[in-house]
C-alpha cells in the first residue's frame, strides 16, 4: 500500500528509497497496516487524460542529459531538509463487491531527525491509534489500553505487505538507468516520457515509466511493471499543489492493473511545511491528543 | 512366603462375583479412556510429522540463507555440488532428494484472489508427493507440463477454477522485486486440513524462473529416509560431513534450543535475524525440529489424560473405599473369628489389601486389553486420503502407538489409588477386637 504510495516521486513521505523511510506515510505502512492494506491493493479512478505513447527513440547523449536532469528534479520535489511538514491524507480504496474503505490520518514529519507521527483519524474504530518513528524505531500507541508496543520498521516490514524496496530503494537516479526518453501526451499535457530500468534486483520494480509534463517538471503518470514485463500498477497524479516553491501531488490515483477493479485514491490535505512543536515528535502527544 | 492370605484374599473376591465384577468394569473403563488418549497421542506426532515431511518432501532439510550488501536476506541454495558431496560422505543410506522453491503468493482469476504457498518442486520426480496427495480433478499426467499448479480443494472452490484454467500468480522474487507469472491449473487435490489447504504444487524449474533463481539454484533441499526414526541421526551425520567440506553452517543445536525455551527452527530463524555472514550460509533441520511445537499438542493430550485418569479414579476410589467398608462389616464376625484363631492385625488388613490389589489388576489388565480391541477396531476403518483429518492419520486410517512403560505407569497408579481406596476400611478392620467383633449381629 504505503510502498506505492511512497514509490510516487516528488510527494512528501512517498518518494523512493532511505529517504522513503523517513516518510510519514512509508512509515504508515508499518503502522497503519491494519487500516490501509486494502488502499494499497486499489487505484483510482482513470482520470480523464490518456497517454498517446510515440515510438520511444533509442537515448542519445542530449536525450540522456535530459532525462537525467528531469529524474534529479524529480527526486529534489521530495526533499524537505530543514523543514518540518504536516497533512492530512484521506486514502478511500475500492475492491470489486466490496464497500469502500476510507481511512484518515494525520501525518507530522521531521526529516532532519527522522521522525515522524501519525495520528489515525479514520476509521472511527482506529481513531486515537498513533504510531511515533525516531531513526529505525516505530512506537505503536494504542488509546484503549493506552499502551506503546515497540518494533522496527525493518521488522514489522517483514509481516506485513509493505514493500521491502521501500527501505532500500534510495531515488529513481540512483537505483533506475535511464533506457528511453520519448514523447506524448497525457491528457491535454504534453509530456516527457522516461523507461527506467532497475539498477540492481532489490528495486521492487524492474521497470517503470514516467509520465512528467514538459512545461514544468511534474509527474503526471507511472506505469510500474513486473519481472515478467507485466503491468502491475498506474498511478496517476492528477491534482499539485505548491508548497515553498514546490509542487506536490494533492491528490493519488493508483490502479492495480493486476487484480482487476482494485483502486485507491489519496489525497492530501492541509499540507503545510511550517514548524512544529518539539512536543509533537514525543510518546506524550499521542497519549495527550486522546484524552 | 505365606500364601494363605493372598489365597484367601482371591476366594473373597469370587465370594462377591457380581460386585466384583462391576468394581472391576469400572476400574477397567477408566484405564480404557486413559489408554485410548495415551494411544493417540503417542501416534500423533508420528503421523503428524510422517505426513508433513510428505508434503515437504523430506524428513531431513538443508536450507541456505544469503545476506545482500543491502543486509537483505535471501532464502536460497547456489551451491548444490557442494552440498551433494557432502550427503554423500555423510553415509545417509536408503534416502530421496528433492529441490524445492517456494513462493507465497496472491493467486488471482477472474476478480477472485487468495493468498498461497506455492511450493516448487520436480512434480514428475517426486512419486511421494502423489502418494499423499489425492487428486479429485486434473491428472497427474497434466502436471508435467512446465506452469502446471496443483490447488487443494479448497483454494480451488474459492478461485473457482478448474482445470485447464488460467490463473495468475502475484509474488516476490528472491530479492524482492515484484512478479506476475501465469500458471495452469493441472489439477486439484483433496484438502488435507488446515495447512495442507494452504499448499499448492509447481514445477520448479517455472517457479523459480518467477522467483529470479539461476538454473540450479533452489531453496531447500529434503532428504526423505525410509524412516521418520532415522531423521535426527541423519541431520547430525549431514550437519558434520557439510561442516567437514568447509560449508558455512547455523548451529545445529543452541542451548534455548535444548532447554526447551524455543525450537531449534526458531533458534535458526533468530540467528539469520541478527548475526551477518558472507556467502550462504546452511542450515539443517529435521521435520523434528520444524515440527516441535506440535509436540507440546502431544504434551496437553497426556495431560489431558492424567487428568481423565484422576478424574475417573476419584469416583472409582470412593465406590471402592465404600464398597470394602461394607465388606468390612458385613465379615466382621469372620474377622472376629479369624483374630480369635490368631490371626494377627496386619494379616487382617493384608487381606482387604490383597483383595484391593488382585482386583486393580484385573480391572487394569481387563481394561488395557478393551483399549487395545477399540484401537484395533478404530484403525480398521479407511477415512481415506481426502479425509479432513488425514493430517493425523496414517495412509488415511486412525493410528494409535501406546509407549509400554506408559501403560506400565496407568497399571500401577490405578494400583496404587486402589490401594490407597481400601487402606482405611483395611486398618479399620484390623483395629477390630476379636471379642467386640465376634459379639456383632448384623
Amino acid at each position: 500500500m504505503f510502498s506505492i504510495i511512497s514509490g510516487i516521486t516528488g510527494m512528501p513521505g512517498m518518494a523512493g528509497a532511505k529517504r522513503r523511510t523517513r516518510k510519514p506515510f512509508a512509515g504508515a505502512s508499518v503502522a497503519i497496516l491494519p487500516l490501509l492494506v486494502s488502499l494499497i491493493l486499489a487505484g483510482a479512478a482513470v482520470l480523464p487524460v490518456a497517454a498517446q505513447d510515440k515510438s520511444v527513440p533509442a537515448l542519445s547523449a542530449t536525450d540522456a542529459a535530459r532525462a537525467t536532469a528531469i529524474l534529479k528534479e524529480l527526486d529534489s520535489l521530495d526533499d524537505f531538509s530543514g523543514k518540518d511538514y504536516s497533512a492530512l491524507y484521506t486514502i478511500v480504496s475500492e475492491k470489486p463487491g466490496e464497500k469502500q474503505n476510507v481511512s484518515q490520518a494525520r501525518v507530522y514529519r521531521r526529516d532532519t531527525k527522522d521522525q515522524f507521527v501519525i495520528l489515525v483519524m479514520l476509521p472511527e474504530v482506529n481513531k486515537g491509534q498513533g504510531y511515533l518513528r525516531e531513526d529505525n524505531n516505530v512506537w505503536f500507541y494504542d488509546p484503549t489500553s493506552r499502551k506503546f508496543s515497540f518494533s522496527s520498521i525493518k521488522e514489522n516490514l517483514q509481516n506485513s505487505e509493505a514493500k521491502n524496496a521501500d527501505f532500500t530503494q534510495t531515488s529513481l537516479l540512483d537505483d533506475y538507468t535511464i533506457e528511453a526518453i520519448g514523447e506524448g501526451t497525457v491528457g491535454k499535457y504534453p509530456v516527457w516520457i522516461l523507461d527506467l530500468k532497475a539498477k540492481n534486483n532489490e528495486v521492487p520494480y524492474e521497470r517503470t515509466r514516467l509520465y512528467v509534463r514538459k512545461d514544468r517538471t511534474m509527474l503526471l503518470k507511472q506505469e510500474d511493471f513486473s519481472v515478467s514485463g507485466r503491468l502491475m500498477r498506474t498511478t496517476l497524479m492528477p491534482k499539485y499543489a505548491e508548497l515553498a516553491g514546490k509542487l506536490l501531488p494533492a491528490q493519488i490515483l493508483i490502479v492495480d492493473e493486476v487484480n482487476k477493479g482494485e483502486k485507491s485514491q489519496i489525497t492530501m490535505a492541509e499540507q503545510s511545511v511550517a514548524s512544529l512543536p518539539d512536543k509533537v515528535f514525543t510518546k506524550a502527544f499521542l497519549e495527550q491528543v486522546n484524552r | 512366603m505365606n500364601l494363605v492370605i493372598p489365597r484367601i484374599a482371591a476366594r473373597n473376591l469370587t465370594r462377591q462375583k457380581k460386585r466384583s465384577v462391576f468394581l472391576g468394569i469400572a476400574i477397567a473403563f477408566s484405564i480404557m479412556i486413559v489408554t485410548v488418549i495415551n494411544g493417540f497421542s503417542g501416534a500423533f506426532i508420528r503421523n503428524v510429522s510422517e505426513n508433513f515431511a510428505y508434503l515437504m518432501a523430506g524428513h531431513v532439510f538443508v536450507q541456505g540463507s544469503e545476506k545482500t550488501e543491502s543486509g537483505k536476506q535471501l532464502s536460497v541454495i547456489r551451491d548444490d555440488a557442494a552440498i551433494s558431496a557432502a550427503l554423500e560422505a555423510s553415509g545417509i543410506s536408503s534416502m530421496r532428494v528433492t529441490r524445492t522453491s517456494e513462493a507465497s503468493a496472491t493467486l488471482i482469476f477472474e476478480g477472485k484472489s487468495t493468498r498461497q504457498t506455492l511450493t516448487g518442486l520436480d512434480i514428475a520426480g517426486s512419486p511421494f508427493l502423489g502418494e499423499r496427495l489425492a487428486l479429485v480433478s486434473g491428472t497427474w499426467q497434466a502436471t508435467t507440463k512446465r506452469d502446471a499448479l496443483i490447488l487443494s480443494e479448497k483454494v480451488a472452490k474459492k478461485l473457482n477454477v478448474q482445470p485447464g484454467d488460467r490463473l495468475l500468480a502475484e509474488f516476490k522474487t528472491v530479492t524482492g522485486q515484484n512478479n506476475v507469472v501465469d500458471f495452469t491449473l493441472a489439477a486439484i487435490s483433496a484438502d488435507t486440513g488446515i495447512v495442507g489447504s494452504v499448499m499448492a504444487y509447481a514445477n520448479i524449474s517455472y517457479l523459480n524462473e518467477g522467483l529470479g533463481l539461476k538454473d540450479g539454484e533452489y531453496m531447500s533441499l529434503g532428504i526423505m529416509l525410509d524412516n521418520l526414526k532415522e531423521a535426527p541421526a541423519a541431520a547430525d551425520a549431514l550437519y558434520a560431513s557439510m561442516r567437514e567440506s568447509g560449508l558455512n553452517l547455523f548451529d545445529r543445536d543452541t542451548e534455548k534450543a535444548q532447554s526447551g525455551v524455543s525450537t531449534p527452527f526458531q533458534e535458526m530463524l533468530k540467528s539469520q535475524k541478527s548475526e551477518t555472514w558472507e556467502g550462504v550460509r546452511y542450515s539443517v533441520l529435521t521435520i523434528d525440529d520444524i515440527m516441535a511445537q506440535a509436540r507440546q499438542i502431544v504434551v496437553a493430550l497426556d495431560s489431558v489424560s492424567l487428568i481423565i485418569l484422576l478424574v475417573l479414579f476419584a469416583i472409582v476410589m470412593v465406590g471402592i473405599s465404600n464398597t470394602f467398608r461394607m465388606v468390612m462389616y458385613e465379615r466382621i464376625r469372620e474377622i472376629g473369628t479369624m483374630r480369635a484363631m490368631g490371626v494377627q492385625r496386619s494379616e487382617i488388613r493384608s487381606l482387604f489389601l490383597y483383595e484391593a490389589l488382585f482386583l486393580a489388576l484385573a480391572g487394569a489388565v481387563a481394561g488395557i486389553l478393551a483399549a487395545l480391541v477399540a484401537m484395533g477396531i478404530a484403525s480398521i476403518h479407511d477415512f481415506g486420503m481426502n479425509s479432513p483429518a488425514f493430517l493425523i492419520m496414517k495412509n488415511g486410517h486412525l493410528s494409535f502407538y501406546l509407549p509400554p512403560l506408559r501403560a506400565i505407569g496407568n497399571i500401577l497408579i490405578i494400583v496404587v489409588l486402589t490401594i490407597v481406596a481400601a487402606f482405611f476400611p483395611a486398618r479399620a478392620a484390623a483395629k477390630m477386637q476379636p471379642a467386640e467383633a465376634l459379639r456383632t449381629q448384623k
